[in-house]
Formats: C-alpha cells, sequence, structure tokens
C-alpha cells in the first residue's frame, strides 16, 4: 500500500479536533519556550482559543457520514462528539481558574497548559478508540498527563504525595486493565477491533465462557479506578486533597468523562455476550459509590475531600443510566453530564476563589463568608444545591431524568437508592450553604475576618470571574432552558448505531439471532456510507 | 523428534524456570537491589522466550527496552537514594504475608482454571520470523497510525513532565509590586526558592 | 554477488563422506565457529594491548615493552598469566555474590556481539535478521554489569564510577542509535551482510562513509564513549575515582574488565569498519578485478582469495580504527563530567536527529544514491 492510496483511506479528517488540540498545544509549548516569561501573558488565552475552534470542529462534524478513520482506530460517531465535546468544555474551563493559581503557586503557567491539553487529547481519542492499541495508548496519554498534573507543585508535600499515590495505584490499574486486554485479544484469536472481537465471541458461541468473564473483570477494574467507582475510590480523596486545585476540577469532569466513554464503548462493543453480568456489576458498583460517596461526604471537614466524595456519589448516579442500558438511560446519562460539568466546576471556581483569597479550603472557615463576599456565596451555594439536586437548579432536571430512566426501565432498587442517598448529599450541601450565609459577624472565622478586600482586576482574575459567572448562569438556567442539552443528547444517542444496536438487543433479550450479528452489519454498512 | 525440537524443549524448560525464579525473587527478597537486579533477569528471560517463539525483533527490543532502560533507571533511583532505613517490624505483619500469599494463589487458581478451560483460537499462519521487523512497521504505518502518532505526542509530553519535575525553580526577577499579592498566599506556595543559574547554589535538596 | 564459499556445507560434506550420520555432523559443526571467535578474540586483546602499549610509547618517545617475546608482542600475554596467577580478593562488607557477577555482566555483552560480525560473504557466525540492532541491545546490558560491581565493592569511589558508567553508557546508547538507523535506512535491513553489501559495488566509493559524513563522526564519538575510552574514561578518571568501578577488583575478575574494554573497543571498531567503511570490501571492488583478468566469479581459488581479502580487509580497517583511538587518547585530554553529558543530550543528540531526518529525506529525494 503506497502513500497517497493510505492517505486516502485514513479519512483523517474525523480527527481533525484532535488536530487543532495537538497544534494549539505545540503552539503554546514552543511558544513560551522563545517567549520566556512573558510568554504567561497570551498563552492562556491561546489555549482557551485552540479548544474553542475544537469544539466549533466537532460542531461540524456532527452526524458525519463516515464516522470511521485510521482504517477503523478511530470512531468519530455522535457519541463520541458529545464526550469529546464535554471533555474540551471542561479543559476550557479549568483554564481560567488555572492561571492566577498557578501564577501565586510559583510554577509556570505554559507546561501546566500543555500537559492539560495532552490529558484533554488524551481523553478525547479515549471517547472515540475503537481498536485495543489506540484504547490502551490513549488511556495512558490521560493518565500520565494527569499523574504529572497531581505532582506539578512539586514543592508541595501534600501535591507530591497525591501524585505518587496516584501513580501507583494508577499504574496498578493500568496494569490489570492491560492484562484483561491481553485475555481479549487471546480468546478472539488475534483480534484488535472492538467489533470483530464481540463477533468472534459470537462465532464462539458458547454460553459466557469463564475466559470472557476473567477478562471483564479485569476491564472493569481499570474502567472503575478512572470513573472513580467504589471500591476502586480509594485514591480519590487523597489526590483530590493534595492536588492542585484546578487539577482536580479537570480530574472530576474531564477525566471521568472519559472514564464513562471508555465504559460504554469498550462494554457495549466488545461484551454483549455476558451483558448481564456486566450489568449486574455495574448495579453493584453505582450502588457502593452512592451510599459510600454520600454517606463518607457527611464527616468530611475539607471542602475539596467533601467534593472528592460528592464526586464519587455522582458517578454513581452517572452508572445508573449505563445499566439501565435503554435510550433514556444512555441519553440522560450524557445529560447529566453536560450539568455536572457546569455545576461541578461552576463549584471548584468558587473553591479555588476562597483558597486564592484566604489560602485555606476547611468547611469551618467558609463560615460567614455571606458578609463579606456575598456574590461568591450566592455562586458556591448555587453550584452546591445544584451538585444536592434541589429544583429548580440544573442538577434537579438531571437527577430527574435519570431516576425516570431507571424508574420506566423498571431498576425499582437502584432507584431507591439514589433518591435515598440524594436526599442524604442534601444534608452536607446545605450544611456548606449554611455555614456560609447564616452566621452571625461575630461567628465569623479567622479566614474570613482577615478577608482581603475584594478586587477583580488583579492579573488573572478577570477571567476567573468571567468563567464563574458563566458556569453559575448556566447551572441555574441549564435545568429550566434544557431542551437543546436534552435534544444534543437524545440525538447523539439516537444517532449511533452502536447503542442503537445494544438497546434493540436490550428490549428484545432473548432473541434468536446472535446479538452481534445484527450490530455488526448495521455498524458497517453505517461505516461504509 | 529432531534435535532442533530437543533443544527447543530444553531451552524452554529452563527459561520458564528462570522466569519463574527470577520473578519469585523479585517479589520475596527483601534487598531491594537484589529484587531490581532480578528484575533485569526477568526481562532477559522473557526475551529468551521471544526468540523462541522466532520474534527475534521484539526480543531484541525488550532487552533493549526493559534491561537497558527501564531496569537501568531502576537502579539508577535505588542506588541514588540508597538510604538504608533500619524498619521496625510491621506487628502481625505475618497476618498481611499469608493474606497477600492467598490472595495470589486464589487468582492464579481462577486464571490456571480459565486458561485451562478455554478453548483458545490458535493461528496457524507460519512465522515471519526475521521478516517481522518489517511487518511491524508496515502496521505502524497503516492501521496502528492513530496510536503510533499518539504515542508520541505521550512521550514529548513525558519529557516535558519530567524535566519540570527534575528542574530547579526559577525565583521571579522583581517581587510582586502590588500590595494585595502577599494576602493572596496559597497552602501550596513554595516556602523556600533555590535561585537558579547562580554557581556555588547547591543547596541541599 | 557470488556466494562465495560455503563453509558449512563443505565441512558437513566432509564428515558425511567419512560416514557419520548427517545429523551428528551439524551438531560437530555447531561449536566450531564459536570455539573460533573465541580465539579470535584472544588474540585481538593480544594484538591490541600490544599495539596499545607501543604507541603509547611511541607517543611518548619511549620504546615500550620490548623483552617479552619479539618486539614484546608476548607482553599482554605475561600480564594475562600475572593477572591469572594473583589472589583473587573481595573486600569486606562486600556483597559476593554481586561482585562476581558483576564482571561476568560486563564481558558475556560484549563476547555474544561478536556473532553479528561478518567477515565476508558467508563468513559470519549467524546471519540473523535483526543484526545490528540485535548488538545495540546487547550493549545495552552491559550498564547493568557495571552498577552492580559498583554497588557491590561497598566503596564510594565504586559506586560512583557505576553510575557514572552506566549514565555515560545510556546517554551515549542514544545517539549511537540514531547513527546506526540513519545507516538502516539506507540499506532496508537490520542485517549486517546486508549493510555491506548495499556498499559494495564502486570500492571505495560506495562506502558509507561519504554518505553519512555526520553519522560518521556521531559514531565514532558516541562508540568511543561506550567503550570509556579517552576522552570518555570517566567512569575510571584515577585523579578522581581511584578507578571507578574497578577500584576493588584484583585477579582474573580485573582481568575480565580488562579483557571486556579491548574486545568491546575491536568490537567497536569493527562495527565501525561494517556500517560505514564498506565491511569486507577492498577499495577496489576485486570483482571489477577479476573481471579486468577475465576469471570467472566461481573459480575456486578466487574464491579463496576473496574470502582472504574480506577478512584482511575487515581487520585492517578494525585496527587502523583502534590505532586511531589509541591516537586520541594522548591528544585529547579528559572532558568533565557535565560536559560529558551536555555533550552527549544537547549536542550530539539534535544532531543526530536532524542527520536521520535528513538521510529520510535524501532517500525519498535520491532513491538511487541513498538506497531506495
Amino acid at each position: 500500500m503506497d502513500f497517497t492510496n493510505l492517505a486516502s483511506q485514513l479519512n483523517a479528517g474525523i480527527i481533525l479536533p484532535e488536530g487543532i488540540v495537538v497544534a494549539t498545544l505545540l503552539v503554546v509549548l514552543v511558544g513560551d519556550l522563545i517567549a520566556g516569561r512573558a510568554s504567561t501573558r497570551w498563552t492562556p488565552y491561546a489555549t482557551m482559543a485552540g479548544l474553542s475552534l475544537a469544539i466549533v470542529a466537532l460542531i461540524y462534524q456532527w452526524d458525519t457520514a463516515t464516522p470511521l478513520s485510521f482504517l477503523g482506530s478511530f470512531m468519530g460517531d455522535d457519541l463520541s462528539i458529545v464526550f469529546r465535546g464535554i471533555i474540551v468544555l471542561s479543559a476550557i474551563a479549568t483554564v481560567p481558574m488555572s492561571i492566577r493559581y498557578i501564577e501565586q503557586s510559583g510554577t509556570s503557567l505554559a507546561e501546566f497548559l500543555v500537559i492539560m491539553m495532552t490529558a484533554t487529547l488524551g481523553g478525547m481519542f479515549l471517547s472515540g478508540a475503537n481498536d485495543l492499541v489506540t484504547i490502551f495508548v490513549a488511556l495512558e496519554t490521560l493518565s500520565i498527563s494527569s499523574y504529572l498534573l497531581t505532582g506539578y507543585m512539586k514543592r508541595d508535600p501534600r501535591s507530591n504525595e497525591a501524585a505518587l499515590k496516584y501513580l501507583l495505584i494508577g499504574a496498578a490499574s493500568s496494569a490489570i486493565f492491560l492484562y484483561g486486554m491481553s485475555l481479549l485479544y487471546g480468546l478472539s484469536g488475534g483480534k484488535m477491533k472492538l467489533l470483530e472481537i464481540s463477533q468472534s465471541f459470537v462465532a464462539a458461541d458458547s454460553d459466557a465462557p469463564i475466559g470472557i468473564i476473567v477478562a471483564l473483570v479485569f476491564v472493569i477494574a481499570g474502567i472503575a479506578f478512572k470513573i472513580a467507582a467504589v471500591p476502586f475510590h480509594q485514591w480519590t480523596p487523597d489526590v483530590y486533597e493534595g492536588s492542585p486545585t484546578p487539577v482536580v476540577a479537570f480530574l472530576s469532569v474531564g477525566s471521568k468523562t472519559a472514564g464513562f466513554a471508555l465504559a460504554i464503548r469498550l462494554l457495549v462493543a466488545v461484551f454483549p455476550v455476558v451483558s448481564e453480568q456486566w450489568h449486574f456489576v455495574f448495579t453493584a458498583l453505582a450502588i457502593l459509590s452512592m451510599v459510600l460517596g454520600n454517606v463518607v461526604a457527611l464527616a468530611q471537614t475539607s471542602m475539596k475531600r467533601l467534593l472528592a466524595y460528592s464526586s464519587i456519589a455522582q458517578a454513581g448516579f452517572l452508572m445508573i443510566g449505563l445499566v439501565v442500558g435503554t435510550e433514556a438511560g444512555y441519553s440522560s446519562m450524557i445529560f447529566y453530564l453536560l450539568i455536572y460539568l457546569f455545576m461541578n466546576l461552576g463549584g471548584f471556581t468558587c473553591v479555588i476563589l476562597f483558597s486564592l483569597r484566604t489560602g485555606t479550603d476547611q468547611i469551618s472557615e467558609y463560615s460567614g463568608l455571606y458578609q463579606k463576599d456575598p456574590l461568591l456565596t450566592l455562586c458556591l451555594s448555587i453550584c452546591l444545591l445544584s451538585l444536592g439536586g434541589i429544583p429548580p437548579l440544573a442538577g434537579f432536571f438531571g437527577k430527574l431524568y435519570i431516576f425516570w430512566a431507571g424508574w420506566q426501565a423498571g431498576a425499582y432498587g437502584l432507584v431507591l437508592v439514589g433518591l435515598v442517598t440524594s436526599v442524604i448529599s442534601i444534608y452536607y450541601y446545605i450544611r456548606v450553604v449554611k455555614m456560609m450565609v447564616v452566621k452571625e459577624p461575630q461567628e465569623m472565622s479567622d479566614a474570613i475576618s482577615n478577608y482581603p478586600e475584594v478586587r477583580w482586576d488583579l492579573p488573572g482574575l478577570r477571567p476567573l470571574q468571567v468563567s464563574l459567572i458563566l458556569a453559575v448562569v448556566a447551572t441555574s438556567l441549564a435545568g429550566i432552558l434544557s431542551n437543546p442539552l436534552f435534544t444534543l443528547a437524545n440525538n447523539s444517542v439516537s444517532h449511533t448505531p452502536l447503542l442503537q444496536a445494544a438497546i434493540d438487543q436490550q428490549q428484545a433479550p432473548k432473541a434468536v439471532v446472535p446479538p452481534v450479528a445484527t450490530i455488526a452489519p448495521a455498524v458497517t454498512s453505517v461505516a461504509q456510507r | 523428534m529432531t534435535l532442533a525440537e530437543g533443544v527447543q524443549l530444553v531451552l524452554f524448560g529452563l527459561l520458564a524456570a528462570l522466569v519463574i525464579g527470577t520473578a519469585l525473587g523479585v517479589v520475596l527478597l527483601s534487598n531491594i537491589v537484589y529484587s531490581a537486579f532480578l528484575l533485569g533477569g526477568v526481562f532477559l528471560s522473557i526475551s529468551g522466550l521471544y526468540v523462541l517463539l522466532n520474534a527475534g525483533f521484539v526480543a531484541a527490543a525488550q532487552i533493549l527496552i526493559y534491561v537497558g532502560a527501564v531496569n537501568v533507571l531502576i537502579l539508577f533511583g535505588i542506588m541514588l537514594v540508597n538510604k538504608s532505613q533500619p524498619f521496625t517490624p510491621v506487628r502481625r505483619g505475618w497476618i498481611r504475608l499469608i493474606a497477600t500469599g492467598g490472595v495470589c494463589l486464589g487468582l492464579f487458581a481462577l486464571l490456571s482454571t480459565m486458561i485451562l478451560g478455554t478453548s483458545w483460537q490458535l493461528s496457524t499462519e507460519t512465522p515471519v520470523g526475521d521478516g517481522a521487523t518489517v511487518l511491524i512497521g508496515m502496521h505502524f504505518f497503516s492501521d496502528f497510525l492513530l496510536p503510533f502518532e499518539l504515542a508520541s505526542v505521550l512521550l514529548l509530553m513525558a519529557l516535558v513532565g519530567a524535566i519540570i519535575l527534575a528542574r530547579r525553580e526559577f525565583v521571579p526577577d522583581e517581587p510582586p509590586t502590588d500590595a494585595i499579592s502577599d494576602a493572596l498566599k496559597l497552602p501550596e506556595r513554595p516556602r523556600e526558592l533555590v535561585p537558579a543559574g547562580r554557581e556555588g547554589s547547591e543547596s541541599p535538596e | 554477488m557470488s556466494q562465495g564459499i560455503d563453509l558449512q556445507g563443505s565441512f558437513v560434506e566432509l564428515l558425511t563422506q567419512f560416514g557419520l550420520p548427517a545429523g551428528v555432523a551439524k551438531a560437530m559443526w555447531l561449536p566450531l565457529p564459536m570455539t573460533l571467535i573465541l580465539l579470535a578474540a584472544t588474540v585481538s586483546i593480544f594484538v591490541t594491548v600490544w599495539l596499545e602499549r607501543k604507541i603509547s610509547a611511541a607517543a611518548q618517545q619511549r620504546i615500550g615493552p620490548e623483552f617479552a617475546g619479539p618486539l614484546g608482542t608476548l607482553q599482554a600475554a605475561a600480564d594475562g598469566i600475572k593477572l591469572l596467577f594473583k589472589e583473587d580478593i573481595v573486600p569486606a562488607k562486600a556483597d559476593t555474590i554481586l561482585f562476581t557477577l558483576g564482571p561476568a555482566l560486563v564481558v558475556i555483552p560484549v563476547f555474544l556481539s561478536l556473532l553479528i560480525i561478518p567477515f565476508g560473504q558467508n563468513l559470519v557466525i549467524t546471519d540473523i535478521g535483526v543484526g545490528i540492532f540485535l548488538w545495540i541491545a546487547l550493549s545495552s546490558i552491559t550498564p547493568i554489569g557495571l552498577l552492580m560491581s559498583g554497588y557491590s565493592s561497598n566503596n564510594k569511589y565504586s559506586l560512583l564510577g557505576g553510575l557514572r558508567a552506566a549514565a555515560q553508557s545510556i546517554s551515549y546508547e542514544i545517539p549511537l542509535a540514531l547513527a546506526v538507523l540513519a545507516i538502516v535506512l539506507m540499506s532496508n535491513s537490520l542485517s549486517t551482510i546486508d549493510i555491506v553489501e548495499q556498499q559494495s559495488g564502486y570500492g571505495i566509493l560506495g562506502w558509507n562513509v561519504w554518505r553519512q559524513p555526520v553519522g560518521f563522526l556521531i559514531f565514532w564519538i558516541a562508540a568511543l564513549a561506550e567503550c570509556e575510552r579517552l576522552p570518555f574514561d570517566l567512569p575510571e578518571a584515577e585523579e578522581e575515582l581511584v578507578a571507578g568501578y574497578q577500584t576493588e577488583y584484583t585477579g582474573m575478575k580485573f582481568g575480565l574488565f580488562y579483557v571486556g574494554s579491548y574486545v568491546n573497543l575491536v568490537l567497536s571498531a569493527l562495527i565501525f569498519s561494517i556500517l560505514y567503511l564498506g565491511g569486507w570490501e577492498s577499495p577496489i571492488s576485486v570483482d571489477l578485478l577479476s573481471g579486468l583478468f577475465g576469471v570467472s566469479e566461481t573459480t575456486p581459488w578466487l574464491q579463496v582469495i576473496t574470502a582472504a581479502i574480506g577478512i584482511v580487509m575487515t581487520v585492517v580497517k578494525a585496527y587502523l580504527l583502534v590505532f586511531l583511538a589509541v591516537l586520541l587518547r594522548w591528544t585529547v585530554p579528559r572532558v568533565r563530567i557535565d560536559q560529558l553529558l551536555d555533550l552527549g543530550w544537547k549536542f550530539l543528540l539534535p544532531v543526530a536527529l536532524v542527520n536521520l531526518l535528513l538521510t529520510a529525506a535524501l532517500k525519498i529525494t535520491f532513491p538511487v544514491a541513498f538506497g531506495g
């Protein structure tokens, strides 16, 4: 195969958004190398511009006729576009909050942005990866950049500790995941593409053989680590507490989204043979995450740890949508991810702002904040209440949709657990809000009584303010005006042949026709269209 | 059995015993330097297995990457921070050991049942042998092009990250002028910064 | 290109004529090349040591060894015998196992690498497909042995020497490998035979040194550093580190390091002559001469002569390089460790990368001259 022939077959336009991210990354890296310290003035904006351009490119690729590119390595269907969009959005939102933070901690900004863009790139490729090698390389790109980001404040022992913990546990989980993938490769007789693997499983035609189950367990261990599902969550609180807060914001949204994208694609495409088993495992993971995340969050004294446990619990809610496996289930999950993006990043922006001004993130130090900084109080309250699911904020509608989808599909137990635990979660979110609003002036904490004058004209604070306002507005209004997001989520599911086939299979459980035999032609026909 | 087959069988037995023995040594020995050297032994024996499988290029790559780079790096790490610290033995440490052993044995039993109980689809193609190098290159530039290129971004970023973690901090030339900056202290703010680029600033780190 | 002589085939045929079964005959052939190469390596050490002493002496206007054998040629043997009979001391609190294993790990990869050196079309122990890559891989094992002996000696100079040696050898491995890669790119093969064949046909004009002038220099510098020759002999810099990782070694264990370093020098020179100086090809092509005199390529006596010329050519080229290395030793002062690493990472590596890219570009542009 000569070069021109190959180039025509690649369909490389599908990864244009990723190409834009790589180009931005190189521009920032080389620009910083040439311009030196002075480059801090433009690199964040260049990063945001590049990432926004990637979003535009993603929008133009919506409903593309030929989603399969790189000879089947990458699938740019609508599902992957939504997930890639969420990841890029979370990176865009992380940039403004990191400018001031990085500058104050005395580390260099450009490298931070470069590593974060690499993590974004890894997440984006992971969302569309369609063969085992691509999945693993993308996963490692995401993971290794996350480790580096976590340890970015290398003078801070807590950051070092967090990075080391994250690295060790992450490496172990990667190894387990890789072992699972090698089993898949062996069991399918040397296949790499996800659909070919499942086709060979169906062709072997044995009823849930032990080999596939072992591979499934190993793969789930790797995925559950990425989405921080209990009992693979141990790293989360420590890493969230120790690492720089903008990084936590990115990890809690971007990295988690990539994990869910991987979960959907890998489980739905490769494991229809053991569909009952993985649904069962994920039900258990969802219940454990919801219960443990919400209950342990009650006892936290540090805001970052609180948000860490809250993010574990939110992952539990998201998993309901995955387990249900209906059209409404998948789209409710995507819808909730979109809303979670705004409210969680808004919350983290507030936490960063507070720690920039006071240098602490203990919950008790927030008491009486209302007296000194009403805007921050308002924003943080809205985001936390939305995370808790109080109407009419966006989080309420997100949860409502997920629970409705679960109830429709008959997952009553899961929905009940979800309802009870979200009531618990409201308690600890409200506790923080109460702390900020209700306290009398004499009950103010030390940090608040020494609270500096609120100024927005310091370098790096203006973008922070803008992004905070945007996130809060989105959180408040996305619930009421949710129709565009809702349509987006629904379309992304209904336009994805992979999910459609899985849903059909779900609705006709004991079909005589082997399920993949119906998926594969559908997908390949779409691919060749 | 021909001469070649006999040699292969004996070599396989030897290499397998070496892999298992050295790997056990890595895990069980308490001297970390021995573990690191034995790890090199594991990698070498595995590359021997690759040679038996007629995959010369992979074997050489295994030696170059794992023995020549990874293991040397590990040894460097160990020797540069070789502080012999007497550890107080953990109370009831044996419970941990037994639990770990149990888990490992269980996992081993599970995996061996799985391996024995599965009907593996064996490839019937003849190994390409020396042609493998060309074939690997073809794959890199056709169906594995995307991961291959992505790996270059990954390596670039790992390089940048490693340099960031290893280099000295630079002190800003002039202290921040705005008065409010002092109030905006982060918990992560570095306590002391070592001036860089100045001779004789070799402070212990 | 003629196939030359088939030593193995003739040997097996000879034995089967004596009535031995073919399998046994083949099995009897197996150890022969190995012993031969061991012998050759040993002899090469004698020659190299003698050369080193004589050239050093000439450089310093001394006479050098003259009593052991004619012109002092047996001096190396005398040294070897002395080392053999010395007491083998293991320092107190040293790690005996690692202390013993270290020198062996340094020497074995070097000897193994001799497998891939061709002295003629069929005069090579194994023509394996990964050829030159095997050499790079094997030479990357050596640092482990150096670290091992440095660590186990229980001596800070040894440890420092071992760490320096390992750092140096992994730093220079990369430009070395990149320089080799440029050659491989041109010959489309990793096999040493193919690399030499690709340079054949035009006599001295076809050698890679004209096509890879930059790679040639990079390779030579990196190879000197890999062999720990001056100006890169920092691991055993006697003013700073006594003798580096060798400090605590005596007797034959020290002898192994000694043997290893000289074989490594000869090996590097041999590989250098294969990669850049046309291996067994003589400056004026033998084919050309035979064509001129109208002798057929398949004539037996011509084949024998070709093989002999091939061996002589390879060895002469290699020893020319050894001579160059010895001259360099007395010409250039030793660099500092930071200069050494700077040179490796900040200069050689980028230059080698550019060289590789340039080679690839030239290969696409002028496929005739750069092995399309």
